[in-house]
């Protein structure tokens, strides 16, 4: 009989010992019990979202205060009459005021002049030092949450601890530790007419997979069938949102309300991921309206619903977007952005040190501008994602995460209440 | 001699040339001597045959390896490389069922625009009739619209399910996922089809430039990346002096344009619609296709270009347009939208005064420039060797490339002819893509898809909706992209379903292959040289027969066997 090279089960989660009658699964139960075990409600979930396509960070959070951002863009800048004011020199697009009565009460921050060291404008390199978490250099194997994964085993014991939720394991999650990739909750699993015949399916392919597999499919088969027989106990399509939450149809909103859905079943999610697309504004991009209008509305509407659903379990969750770069300061030929160097950031959750604009703010003069054209970066990407990382979920090893980077907390910007 | 071989891979230039000159050998003593010779030392002639069915076709169907073997491995490979010489008649056949085929781009457009008014109207009644809101399924336009594009969708499975040129429909979704468009952008839901028959599909084998120039001046292209409307700054439309030539209000003249607006409208807001049409004219450049043509297209991302290149080929394609391409309209050079200025790109002068020449100029010097060499044979030896390309192979590919100008067949001849092609650590060392899996798993149990979308839904569902990859570099080619456990889920429900003929839309004809037995034994056996071509492992036999000892009937005890084996671990790899 093969034992699992991890193993799941918590004290809390005896119980499911006494319902799971498939002897590999005891088998793990009872190597699981040598465990070190860990009250899942306290833990610190931190929840990353990527704007892949690079957002336009100055539609997003809008410097209303300063009037060269009016004059680069007389198409698509959104009029100081439709931004949400935030401190009286940056405001929300005004299809983010959802996050308006996050911002009040302390528990939504925004970073602006945040990205990279490295200078590309490809969007497929920035994402992938964004992910890697080692700008400029591509050889990087493993993805930071992964390596955080790594050096905090303490976690070690569920394989819920880190999933992505879409189709495929992102870069960030990419390396030797353990995480999930769920497109969608209701349908991870086998399919078979009655549970008796979906059970001995899963046995048989589970004992497949284990004997006959190796490298990626080894490893993934098995997460994914510790993953199956743990969720049983979650039944995934009876899920009801909390406090009135609303999410927003389609696939983002879907993936904010699994992750509120898991956060809450206690299955010891720490780290969540998904991909949120069609930032890439080339062409007509609108101001208060259109194309980024709608795709912002969607986005804060999501956050604010997932907000307004985990209630008083926003104590124990940050939730942090980042996007790969910014787009150019100046609209182009055709009332869109081009690729562009720094961008905007929100951080969001209980642990927030909310209600402020952090980072350093370069303005938007041309000769303070990256290469003359872009918002330069103030703020090393890393600096922020360390902070997280340190101050919310403990992390220890900061350089071991960043390695080539070394975090300081004097340069923190500040996200997390200590 | 057999350490040599395995030992040699990616090693010393010494040991790798002296592979190399083993390897011809043994070509050349295949070619001229019996066909059943070995390829390699460790390879024998029904495994070199699975080999090149897993790599330059989708998959063995029943039988396929032995047949492929006994005439002679490489005398198949040569045949795939000329694919107007294999008859694919039974395919043709075939695709006169694919209504889509009959419709150009400009009947598509109309489709979809009628479709898109219908939706409207929809809507409209909707809001006036607010008490009986739900959820529209869509008309019978918006219907037939989204038939039509599943049908293309299904259309690729199809082909590569069926067709006899097997290495060319793997090189037209190579080339479709490098020159990727998105589907779902725009005019792309009807410039697409066109992009892939007209374009693609009959330079797949062709010269390297001419499809790079081909998809440079293809509607979809232009589209998808946004260069119709990249402009010199300063320039102004035509359509511009028309929208400020025209009358705006009062009655339709006898002769001449009608005014721009309905003068029962609002005049303040007819204004500010002529003012916002105005402001939406380019004005000048765009750097999406001039960017993503250097990073994925051709030099590669460290093919050393800065930032300067990239706006200076934006100038340089600036006019290259399509004439209406709401209505699917064709390539077009706009002269009024041209930069005749002087650029300069990777050093080279592109003196002031050229229209559209000089970008002809620039796509023929980006094609063989060697930078795009090394960067294009990387992907194709990354598409047929092993997600981490050995460089002898990449070597190969680059010396075909530079004597033969870019044709891509002698890049392939060079890269099947490679030592690392047929290396043993190459062998079964790549994971299928989505697409691969299910057209394999099809060919293994001898499906035949109909017209509707269901086998390219399930390539959908596991992660690769065909043509609707949203960024442009096409979908990834790399393990890590597809193996993950939710993904590996879906693809044992996908086996199961198959096996058991639970996928409406597709045929099955498991009686000829497997037939159904309650003998534990034969169904392993049948299963095994089916969908494994004999490669199953004891383990894998082990489990399978485990499960069939308290199968109830024997249909039911194939479906289990033939499931498990394509849901399997062994059927994932390549």
């Amino acid at each position: 009989m093969t034992i699992s090279r991890r193993v799941f089960v918590k004290a809390g989660g005896l119980a499911l010992v006494s319902v799971g009658f498939d002897p590999l699964f005891l088998a793990r139960a009872a190597y699981a019990l040598h465990r070190p075990t860990v009250r899942p409600s306290d833990r610190p979930t931190l929840v990353c979202l990527f704007q892949r396509g690079a957002v336009d960070g100055l539609n997003m959070i809008v410097p209303h205060g300063d009037p060269l951002y009016y004059r680069e863009r007389p198409r698509i800048a959104v009029p100081e009459s439709d931004v949400v004011d935030l401190d009286g020199h940056f405001g929300l697009h005004p299809r983010l005021a959802a996050l308006k009565p996050l911002w009040e009460n302390k528990s939504l921050a925004a970073i602006h002049a945040i990205g990279s060291p490295d200078s590309t404008r490809s969007h497929f390199d920035a994402q992938d030092y964004m992910e890697s978490g080692t700008p400029g250099l591509k050889a990087t194997p493993d993805g930071w949450l992964n390596r955080y994964c790594q050096h905090d085993r303490e976690h070690k014991d569920t394989p819920f601890r880190a999933v992505a939720f879409g189709p495929q394991l992102p870069r960030i999650l990419a390396g030797s530790a353990p995480s999930l990739a769920i497109d969608d909750l209701q349908a991870f699993g086998l399919r078979a007419p009655q549970p008796a015949a979906r059970d001995r399916l899963t046995r048989a392919f589970e004992e497949l997979y284990a004997g006959s597999a190796t490298g990626l499919l080894s490893t993934s088969s098995q997460e994914a069938f510790e993953a199956v027989q743990m969720l049983k106990q979650v039944s995934p399509g009876q899920y009801q949102p909390a406090n009135g939450a609303d999410y927003p149809r389609g696939r983002f909103g879907k993936a904010m309300m699994q992750i509120a859905q898991l956060i809450k079943a206690d299955l010891g999610l720490q780290l969540a991921f998904a991909d949120v697309t069609g930032w890439d504004t080339h062409v007509n991009q609108g101001s208060s309206e259109g194309q980024l209008a709608a795709r912002l509305a969607d986005f804060g509407q999501a956050l604010a619903a997932f907000a307004q659903d985990l209630g008083e379990r926003l104590r124990e969750v940050v939730v942090l977007t980042m996007s790969e770069f910014g787009r150019t300061v100046r609209e182009n030929g055709n009332s869109g952005t081009d690729h562009g160097h720094a961008t905007a950031m929100l951080v969001l959750g209980g642990p927030v040190n909310g209600g402020r604009m952090l980072g350093r703010w370069p303005g938007l003069d041309p000769a303070d501008r990256f290469e003359g054209r872009d918002v330069a970066v103030t703020t090393d990407f890393r600096d922020l994602f360390a902070e997280i990382l340190a101050r919310h979920l403990g992390a220890k090893d900061l350089a071991a995460i960043f390695p080539g980077f070394s975090p300081d907390p004097a340069r923190f910007p500040g996200a997390i209440n200590i | 001699m057999k350490q040599t071989d395995s030992r040699t891979v990616g090693r010393s230039d010494g040991a790798r040339q002296r592979a190399r000159v083993l390897a011809a050998a043994l070509i050349l003593a295949c070619q001229s001597l019996s066909p059943t010779v070995r390829l390699s030392a460790q390879l024998s002639p029904h495994d070199s045959a699975l080999h090149v069915l897993n790599r330059l076709a989708y998959g063995p169907r029943p039988g396929e390896a032995d047949r492929v073997a006994a005439d002679g491995v490489m005398r198949w490979i040569d045949r795939q490389l000329s694919p107007g010489k294999i008859d694919d008649g039974p395919l043709a056949a075939r695709e006169r069922r694919f209504k889509i085929l009959d419709y150009d781009s400009g009947e598509l457009a109309r489709i979809y625009l009628d479709a898109q008014r219908e939706r409207r109207a929809q809507k409209r009644a909707a809001a006036a009739d607010s008490m009986t809101q739900k959820p529209e399924p869509g008309g019978p336009l918006e219907q037939r619209g989204r038939r039509l594009a599943g049908q293309f969708q299904e259309l690729a499975v199809t082909r590569a399910v069926l067709s006899e040129r097997q290495l060319y429909e793997v090189m037209v979704d190579f080339w479709a996922n490098h020159f990727n468009v998105f589907f779902g952008k725009g005019a792309d839901r009807f410039l697409t089809p066109a992009y892939i028959e007209q374009t693609i599909r009959p330079r797949a084998l062709g010269k390297f430039a001419d499809l790079l120039v081909a998809t440079a001046q293809s509607p979809a292209m232009l589209f998808y990346l946004d260069n119709w409307e990249s402009v010199a700054p300063g320039s102004t439309p035509p359509q511009a002096m028309r929208l400020r030539a025209r009358p705006l209000f009062g009655p339709r003249p006898m002769f001449g344009r009608p005014p721009l607006f309905d003068p029962g409208r609002d005049p303040m807001r007819a204004d500010s619609l002529r003012r916002q049409a105005l402001a939406r004219m380019p004005k000048g450049i765009n750097e999406n296709y001039a960017r993503e043509l250097l990073e994925l297209h051709t030099l590669g991302v460290d093919g050393g270009y800065t930032q300067q290149d990239v706006i200076d080929v934006a100038r340089i394609f600036t006019g290259w347009s399509v004439r209406r391409p709401q209505q699917g309209g064709d390539f077009e050079f706009h002269d009024w939208a041209h930069d005749y200025g002087e650029k300069v790109v990777l050093g080279v002068t592109f003196p002031a005064g050229n229209g559209m020449d000089e970008g002809v100029r620039l796509l023929k010097l980006l094609a063989n420039h060697p930078a795009t060499m090394h960067h294009v044979s990387r992907e194709l030896c990354q598409r047929f060797v092993n997600d981490d390309p050995p460089d002898g192979c990449v070597d190969d590919a680059v010396a075909a490339w530079k004597r033969s100008d870019g044709d891509i067949r002698e890049v392939l001849h060079a890269i099947f002819r490679s030592p690392d092609f047929w290396a043993p650590a190459n062998v079964r060392a790549k994971i299928k893509t989505p697409l691969e899996f299910v057209v394999s798993a099809a060919r293994a149990v001898g499906a035949d898809p109909d017209t509707t979308p269901r086998l390219a839904q399930v390539v959908a569902r596991l992660g690769e909706p065909l043509y609707l990859h949203v960024a442009p570099d096409g979908y990834p080619e790399r393990e890590d992209a597809w193996v993950n456990s939710g993904a590996l889920l879906d693809r044992m429900n996908a086996a199961v379903a198959l096996a058991a003929g639970r996928l409406p839309g597709v045929t099955v004809s498991l009686d000829s292959i497997v037939p159904a037995a309650q003998d534990a034994e034969r169904l392993i056996a049948q299963a095994n040289a089916a969908v494994l071509g004999g490669t199953m492992s004891e383990h894998t036999k082990a489990v399978i027969r485990r499960q069939l000892s308290d199968a109830s009937d024997p249909a039911q005890a194939r479906a289990l066997a033939v499931g498990l084996a394509i849901g399997g671990p062994e059927f994932q790899r390549q």
